[in-house]
């Protein structure tokens, strides 16, 4: 411990690379949860089976943000307040994926209370509803890990997955209003809800690498994005 | 993230390490130019000078206002060496001194967590971890100054091991350092002679002349060695946050003190961690300590440019002192707990009345240092 003082160059620029790779495996845990939680809501997979590994998931992504958050603490204390618009930015990305590790564990306790949506009509465009967000988890770990990522790869990014959200919402909508029993149709608008808020989370999370810091968390249309 | 600024001006690593290195010679020229500005002035006037550092508990107040002036221990240790090097005040005189520069620097942070005095829990957690420091220097002197005085014990101690490293008090020592700064000092004084000064007033100018040198090398040394160090310093906080223990933290806290060359930027990273939570005051107080160690460095550096054994004495006689302080209030576990205590119950008092943590700022730092001088001195 007394070595880390001694270990590794002395350059006088602290950067972000360490917490940059913990926020990305942060984020693979939360697609772990996400993965988990979903196979058990739509497939006749028992929730127990894959409940302990999703709460144990989830308890390593909230500590890890904690250990995170005071790290970039310790960085303002350091090294003075030059980097405080990325140490904001740092804290607001790490809640985001936090808040994908919870809505993972919404998704669970769906499953734990008795909801199934295996076996219905749904099922199948529910599944590769889950590959596209999970492939999602993917594309937006490799853009954080990208030292300088691509303005364009993250438009296009966050243009597919506005695309989705606003799926959901119509998805969401037309549960509300449908004529089809409550027990079929309140468990399907919730289940997209937390997709959906996954998903803003994941687009949150890609573009705080190109945000400034003023309008991140704020949609294009200029609408706060605090449904959380 | 968002893009930060880009420093105006970026020194690479391997020039600001040179450029440390010239500065720590800046610095030993400015101590040798105390020590020769001081040797130039009359003994009359040296002895009318430090007549006031002859009572203990006066030179004790001494130590006290001189560093709270300068803000840094580094220095005012430095020139206490520098004028124990020069003849003009006695090893006796200057450990009390260089006790009271341990409680002076703490006023830094302590100014420091002032900043957080609008939001309640965290200028209680922050004025803690603060005080917590003062507490522990204050005991300290509690203790170790009257069993200095009834002893010797802490001089005696210094004065072996200073005996055992260049020969003993009252020899002249040939230390290279002095022969590697003599050419730059005769410079000066050459100068101070070209402008037509002699006597007092060339002593009083050379002594001067040190005094802005020393301040200023320390300055930029702690301002360049910060720059330098900081992924490092960075680093070892997380480590201890993350798995440290008392006794790594007291390391690190002397690690970190030794490479800043500041004891006050040590004790200040660790203000607003304990501000936000970060750190707690149990885990902050062991780093306090070991920056109190640490920063005795300076005046050990400090005597390789004086000509007696004395000055290396005073300076092993500050090291001593902290690491006694540590055995008898941090290894000992019953006391180990009273300087967090108290600094945790003069936190609480301070949440409840703000004025009062100025005004404890102002009366233990300015006011009874400045009466223990008008008493006593």
């Amino acid at each position: 411990m007394v070595l880390a003082f001694f270990k590794g160059n002395s350059g006088g620029d602290g950067d972000f690379d360490g917490i940059v790779t913990k926020a990305v495996s942060m984020l693979g845990d939360a697609r772990h949860s996400f993965d988990l939680a979903t196979l058990a809501l739509l497939t006749k997979a028992d929730p127990v089976t894959v409940a302990e590994d999703i709460r144990e998931t989830d308890d390593r992504i909230n500590r890890t943000e904690q250990e995170l958050r005071s790290e970039l603490v310790v960085h303002v204390a350091v090294q003075g307040n030059s980097d405080i618009g990325s140490v904001l930015g740092f804290t607001l990305l790490l809640k985001k994926i936090e808040r994908i590790g919870d809505q993972a564990k919404n998704i669970l306790e769906l499953a734990e209370n008795g909801v199934t949506l295996a076996g219905t009509a749904e099922t199948d465009e529910l599944l590769a509803e889950r590959q596209t967000i999970s492939a999602l988890f993917g594309e937006a770990g490799a853009l954080l890990s990208a030292a300088d990522a691509d303005a364009a790869e993250v438009d296009d990014y966050a243009d597919r997955a506005s695309a989705i959200m606003a799926d959901h919402q119509a998805k969401m909508d037309e549960f509300m209003n449908s004529e089809r029993p409550g027990r079929e149709v309140v468990p399907l608008a919730i289940y997209y809800r937390y997709l959906r808020r996954i998903v803003a989370n994941l687009i949150g999370t890609v573009r705080m690498s190109s945000e400034s810091l003023p309008h991140a968390d704020y949609l294009d249309d200029g609408a706060v994005d605090t449904e959380d | 993230m968002t893009d930060s600024p880009t420093p105006a001006f970026d020194i690479r690593g391997p020039v600001r390490s040179a450029l440390v290195v010239g500065l720590i010679y800046f610095f030993l020229v400015g101590v040798s130019s105390l020590e020769a500005g001081i040797k130039i002035m009359g003994e009359d006037t040296q002895e009318r000078l430090f007549s006031a550092a002859s009572n203990p508990i006066a030179a004790l107040c001494i130590g006290i206002l001189g560093t709270v002036l300068v803000q840094s221990s580094s220095a005012s240790t430095s020139v206490i060496v520098g004028l124990v090097a020069s003849g003009a005040l006695g090893v006796d005189d200057a450990v009390p001194m260089v006790m009271g520069a341990n409680i002076g620097t703490t006023v830094t942070n302590t100014l420091v967590s002032l900043g957080h005095i609008r939001q309640s829990n965290e200028f209680r957690r922050a004025f803690a971890a603060a005080t917590v420091h003062d507490f522990f220097n204050v005991l300290a002197v509690s203790l170790l100054l009257p069993f200095e005085l009834a002893t010797g014990a802490i001089s005696s101690t210094a004065k072996w091991i200073s005996g055992q490293l260049v020969g003993s008090a009252g020899t002249e020592w040939k230390s290279p350092v002095k022969a590697w700064v003599k050419a730059p000092v005769s410079w000066l004084k050459s100068f101070w002679e070209f402008v037509g000064t002699s006597g007092n007033l060339q002593g009083v100018l050379m002594v001067l002349t040190g005094l802005v040198i020393i301040l200023l090398a320390l300055t930029l040394i702690t301002k360049n060695m910060r720059a330098l160090v900081a992924d490092r310093v960075e680093r070892a906080v997380n480590a201890m946050l993350s798995r440290g223990g008392g006794t790594v933290a007291l390391i690190l806290g002397i690690l970190i003190t030794i490479a800043v060359q500041s004891s006050s930027i040590t004790t200040s990273i660790l203000i607003p961690l304990a501000g936000a939570g970060v750190i707690t005051l149990r885990n902050a107080y062991p780093v306090t300590l070991g920056a109190n160690v640490g920063t005795t460095i300076t005046a050990l550096l400090a005597s390789l440019a004086a000509s007696s054994p004395e000055s290396l004495t005073v300076a092993l006689a500050h090291t001593t002192f902290n690491v006694m302080g540590i055995f008898f209030l941090y290894i000992i576990p019953l006391a180990r707990d009273l300087p967090i205590i108290a600094a945790e119950r003069l936190a609480d008092i301070a949440v409840e009345r703000r004025t009062l943590a100025v005004g404890y700022v102002a009366f233990v730092f300015i006011v009874l240092p400045l009466i223990g001088v008008a008493l006593l001195g």
